[in-house]
C-alpha cells in the first residue's frame, strides 16, 4: 500500500514539474522513474530497507503538502540520486574492507599482532552493551511454519544486558504434516567480510564456552554452527544443553566444547564426532521445552576460555551396535 | 437450495418464459417478442434476486458441524460417574484387544490411544505402554527370508512402532526389558522399532543426569511445598532458612470493628521467604538513609508449573560512598594477618574476561506470595523485621510490576523507571525519600 501511495504521489509529482525532475535526476534510468520520486532521500548503504521505504514516505508526503502551497520544489529538499550513489558507497564499504583484511594478514591473524592471540586465554566473542550488538542477532520462532509462539529481542536496563522475551506456545500448525511445535531461537549473525564472504571464528585454543545469563528456570539449548559454503554442512550443527536456575543473581554457565553431540537435520545421529573449533560460523540459543508460557533469558556476555582442568576430547563415544562400520 | 427456493425459481422463469410463449403464441412480431422477451427474463431475473439468488447460498452457520467419532473411540468415551484415569484407559485398550484376535484395525487404534494418553494422565508410565504394544499382534511382522529383510516389512506398521516409542522418549519415560521382548516378538530384532529402542537406551541413560540444577518429576501439590521448593532451587546459599508466614482469614472474627468491610472469602494467603545470614549480615549494615524496594512478580519455571517471586533488595552504592576495608591492626605475632605479595602473574596466566560484569545492587531477601499485592508483601516485610530489627528503620518503597517476565534491574546511575501501567509504589515508614529513586 505503502508502494501504491509513493506511485500515485511519484505520478502527481512527476506530472507537476517534469522538467524539474528531469533535471535533478539526470542519470535516471527510464524504469526508475516510476519508483524515484523527486523527493528521495540519500540511503546509506547500511541502512535497512524498511527504513528507506519510511524515510522516503515521509518525505514524499511533505512535500506532497508543500506543492500544494508552492508550485516548484524548495532548494534545500533537492531530489538527489540514491542509486547509483549507495552503489558507490557499497563499492567503497567493499574496498575498504579488503584492504583491512589484507593489512591486518600483515599485523596478524584477525588483525591483533601474534603474540596476543596465542597467549590469550580468555575472550570475549558477543556482548550487550549497545543497540548495534544486538544487529548481530536474529531471533526466530515457529511463527515461520505457522506456530504461535512469539519472541523479541531488546536491550535490558541500563543497555547492560540483552533480554530474551516472548510466549512459548506448542500448538501444532493445521498443516496437515507438522505433529509438534512450539520452538523459539536466537542464532548470531555470521559476520561478513569484503563482498559478502563469511567469515569464521577460529577457537581452536579455547576449550570451554563461557555464559553469563540470567533466566527462569526453563531450560535452553546451546547449537553451534560450522562453516556453511559446504551444501552438506547447512543442516548439521553441535548442541548441548544449558539449564537456567531461575532466581535474581546472574548465573555463570560453563560448557565444554567436548561435550557438545553432532546432529544433522535435526535429529541426533549414531556416528559422533567431536566438535573442530576452526571455522565456526554461528551460535544459537533455542528453547523447546514444550511447555507454554512466557519465558525470558538475559544475557550479559559470551566468551570462550581455555579451561586447564578440563582434558577431556570428547563426551560420547560410538557403539559398536549402531554404527559398526567404525569398528570393522 | 431448499425446495422452497427451487419453487420460487421454477416460477420466475416460467413467469418470464410463459409471457414470451404467451406474445409468441399471440403472434406479435419477432422483434417485439424479443424485447419482451429480454424485458420478461430481465424482470423476472429481477424477481427473481429480489427474493432469492440463482447461486445456492453456503449452509447456515447456525448449524454445528456433526462430530464424527473415529473408529474406536468410543472405547475411550467417559463412562457415567467414571473418571479418566489409568484403570479405564487399560479397560478401553484390553476391551480393543479382546474383540478381535486378528486386531483389526490395530494401527488406528494405537495413534488414537497415543491421543489420548494425556487426557487420561498417563503419560509417563511405562506399563501403560508396554500394555499398547502388546496389542499389535506378534509374530506377524516378523521378516522371514532375506527379501523381507531388504526391504522395509510392513513399512506402517513399524511407523506405529516407531511413534509410540517417539512418545516415549517426549515424556522422557525409559524403555525395560519387558518393551525389548515386546519389540523383538513384534518386529524382530533388525528393524527400525528396535534400533529406536537400541537409542533410546543410550541417549536416555547419556542425558540422565545433565541438570545441574534438578527439579523432582513430581512436584509437591500444595503451593506452600512449591514455594518452599522453588525458593530453595534458587538460592545458592545452602545456609539459607526458609519462614513460612502464615496469614489469617480475611472473615477472621478477631477483627470485628470492621463488619462492614465485604466478605472475601478465601483460603488464608500464606507466604513464604528465604534469607541467608549473609544476606542478614548485609541489611543489619544498610544505610537507613537509603531506601530498599520490593520488586516483582518475576516468574519462575520449575517443570511445568511457574510461581512469581519477589525480592528485597537495595541499588549499587555510587563508588564516594562504597566502604573501604578497614585493615585491622595485628592481633597475632606469630603470623602476618595480611600479606600484600604481588605474585605477578604474566599474559599467559590471565583468565579474566575483558569486560566489566553487570554490577547490581545486593539482595537482601526473596519471597513467593500467594497474592501480589501489596498487603500480602507488606506482611512478609512484617515478618522479615522479627529476624531483622535494623529493617524498622529503613524506607521500604514497592516497585510492584504488572506484568512478570523483565528484571527491573536498577544500578546507581540510570534514567528514571518507565511508567507501567499497573506500578504502585507506597512508603512503610515515612521517611525523606531519594531523589528520583521514589
Amino acid at each position: 500500500m505503502a508502494l501504491v501511495q509513493k506511485l500515485l504521489n511519484g505520478t502527481y509529482i512527476l506530472r507537476k514539474c517534469p522538467k524539474a525532475s528531469a533535471a535533478f535526476c539526470p542519470s535516471l534510468s527510464f524504469r526508475f522513474a516510476d519508483y524515484c520520486s523527486s523527493s528521495l532521500q540519500k540511503s546509506g548503504p547500511a541502512a535497512k530497507k524498511g527504513s528507506w521505504l519510511r524515510k522516503s514516505e515521509g518525505g514524499l508526503q511533505g512535500r506532497h503538502q508543500e506543492e500544494v502551497a508552492v508550485d516548484l520544489p524548495s532548494p534545500e529538499e533537492k531530489p538527489e540520486v540514491s542509486f547509483d550513489r549507495a552503489i558507490e558507497d557499497e563499492v567503497k564499504d567493499h574496498f575498504k574492507r579488503l584492504k583491512d583484511e589484507i593489512v591486518n594478514h600483515w599485523i596478524g591473524p584477525e588483525g591483533r599482532p601474534l603474540h596476543e592471540v596465542m597467549m590469550e586465554q580468555a575472550k570475549v566473542v558477543w556482548q550487550f552493551r549497545g543497540k548495534e550488538d544486538l544487529d548481530k542477532w536474529v531471533v526466530t520462532s515457529d511463527k515461520t511454519i505457522g506456530g504461535r509462539s512469539e519472541v523479541f529481542l531488546k536491550m535490558g536496563k541500563n543497555n547492560q544486558s540483552a533480554l530474551l522475551y516472548g510466549t512459548l506456545s506448542s500448538e501444532a500448525p493445521q498443516d496437515g504434516e507438522s505433529g509438534r511445535s512450539g520452538y523459539c531461537a536466537m542464532i548470531s549473525r555470521i559476520p561478513r567480510g569484503f563482498f559478502e564472504r563469511k567469515k569464521t571464528y577460529d577457537w581452536s585454543q579455547f576449550n570451554t564456552l563461557y555464559l553469563r545469563v540470567r533466566g527462569d528456570g526453563r531450560p535452553w539449548m546451546v547449537n553451534i554452527r560450522e562453516d556453511t559454503d559446504l551444501i552438506q554442512r547447512k543442516n548439521q550443527m553441535y548442541s548441548y544443553f544449558m539449564f537456567t536456575r531461575g532466581g535474581p543473581y546472574w548465573q555463570n554457565v560453563k560448557i565444554p566444547f567436548s561435550k557438545f553431540f553432532f546432529s544433522n537435520q535435526g535429529r541426533v545421529r549414531d556416528v559422533q564426532h567431536q566438535l573442530l573449533l576452526d571455522k565456526i560460523s554461528s551460535i544459537g540459543f533455542t528453547l523447546a521445552d514444550k511447555v507454554d508460557g512466557p519465558f525470558f533469558l538475559e544475557i550479559d556476555f559470551i566468551g570462550v576460555f581455555t579451561d586447564p582442568a578440563h582434558t577431556e576430547e570428547f563426551a560420547y563415544e560410538n557403539s559398536p551396535e549402531l554404527s559398526p562400520r567404525l569398528f570393522k | 437450495m431448499s425446495w422452497a427456493q427451487a419453487a420460487l425459481l421454477a416460477r420466475g422463469l416460467s413467469r418470464g418464459w410463459g409471457g414470451l410463449c404467451g406474445a409468441a403464441l399471440r403472434g406479435a412480431p419477432f422483434s417485439q417478442v424479443a424485447a419482451l422477451a429480454l424485458r420478461g427474463l430481465h424482470r423476472s431475473a429481477a424477481a427473481c434476486s429480489s427474493d432469492l439468488s440463482l447461486v445456492p447460498s453456503p449452509p447456515e452457520s447456525q448449524r454445528r458441524p456433526v462430530k464424527v467419532l473415529e473408529p474406536h473411540e468410543e472405547l475411550f468415551k467417559q463412562a457415567p460417574g467414571g473418571e479418566r484415569d489409568k484403570a479405564s484407559f487399560v479397560r478401553a485398550v484390553q476391551c480393543f484387544g479382546q474383540q478381535d484376535v486378528r486386531r483389526r484395525g490395530h494401527v488406528d487404534f494405537i495413534y488414537l490411544a497415543l491421543r489420548k494418553m494425556r487426557e487420561f494422565g498417563v503419560q509417563r508410565d511405562l506399563a501403560v505402554y508396554n500394555l499398547l504394544l502388546d496389542v499389535f499382534p506378534k509374530e506377524v511382522f516378523r521378516p522371514r527370508n532375506v527379501f523381507q529383510r531388504m526391504f522395509v516389512h510392513y513399512p506402517r506398521q513399524q511407523e506405529c512402532g516407531v511413534a509410540v516409542l517417539e512418545q516415549m522418549e517426549q515424556h522422557g519415560v525409559m524403555p525395560d526389558t519387558q518393551t525389548e521382548f515386546l519389540l523383538t516378538q513384534i518386529f524382530g530384532r533388525r528393524s527400525y522399532p528396535m534400533l529406536k529402542l537400541v537409542r533410546m537406551k543410550l541417549w536416555l541413560t547419556r542425558f540422565k543426569n545433565v541438570n545441574p540444577f534438578p527439579v523432582p518429576l513430581h512436584l509437591p501439590p500444595d503451593p506452600v511445598d512449591l514455594a518452599k521448593l522453588g525458593l530453595r532451587h534458587m538460592e545458592p546459599d545452602l545456609s539459607a532458612r526458609v519462614t513460612v508466614y502464615q496469614m489469617s482469614l480475611p472473615s477472621d472474627p478477631a477483627s470485628p470493628e470492621e463488619p462492614a468491610q465485604p466478605h472475601i472469602v478465601g483460603t488464608p494467603v500464606s507466604s513464604a521467604g528465604i534469607q541467608s545470614p549473609d544476606q542478614q549480615a548485609a541489611l543489619a549494615r544498610h544505610n537507613p538513609a537509603r531506601p530498599i524496594f520490593v520488586e516483582g512478580p518475576f516468574s519462575l519455571w520449575l517443570r511445568d508449573k511457574c510461581v512469581y517471586y519477589h525480592i528485597l533488595r537495595a541499588d549499587l552504592l555510587p563508588p564516594e560512598e562504597r566502604d573501604v576495608e578497614e585493615v585491622p591492626e595485628e592481633w597475632s605475632l606469630f603470623y602476618p594477618m595480611q600479606l600484600d605479595l604481588e605474585y605477578a602473574r604474566s599474559a599467559w596466566d590471565d583468565s579474566e574476561f575483558d569486560i566489566n560484569e553487570v554490577e547490581e545492587g545486593p539482595i537482601f531477601a526473596m519471597c513467593i506470595a500467594g497474592a501480589h499485592d501489596q498487603a500480602t508483601l507488606a506482611k512478609w516485610i512484617q515478618g522479615l523485621q522479627e529476624t531483622n530489627p535494623a529493617l524498622a528503620r529503613i524506607p521500604v518503597v514497592f516497585r510492584l510490576a504488572g506484568s512478570a517476565g523483565e528484571l527491573l534491574t536498577s544500578s546507581g546511575m540510570e534514567e528514571p523507571p518507565p511508567p507501567r501501567p499497573e506500578a504502585q509504589e507506597e512508603e512503610e515508614v515515612p521517611q525523606r525519600q531519594q531523589q528520583g529513586q521514589g
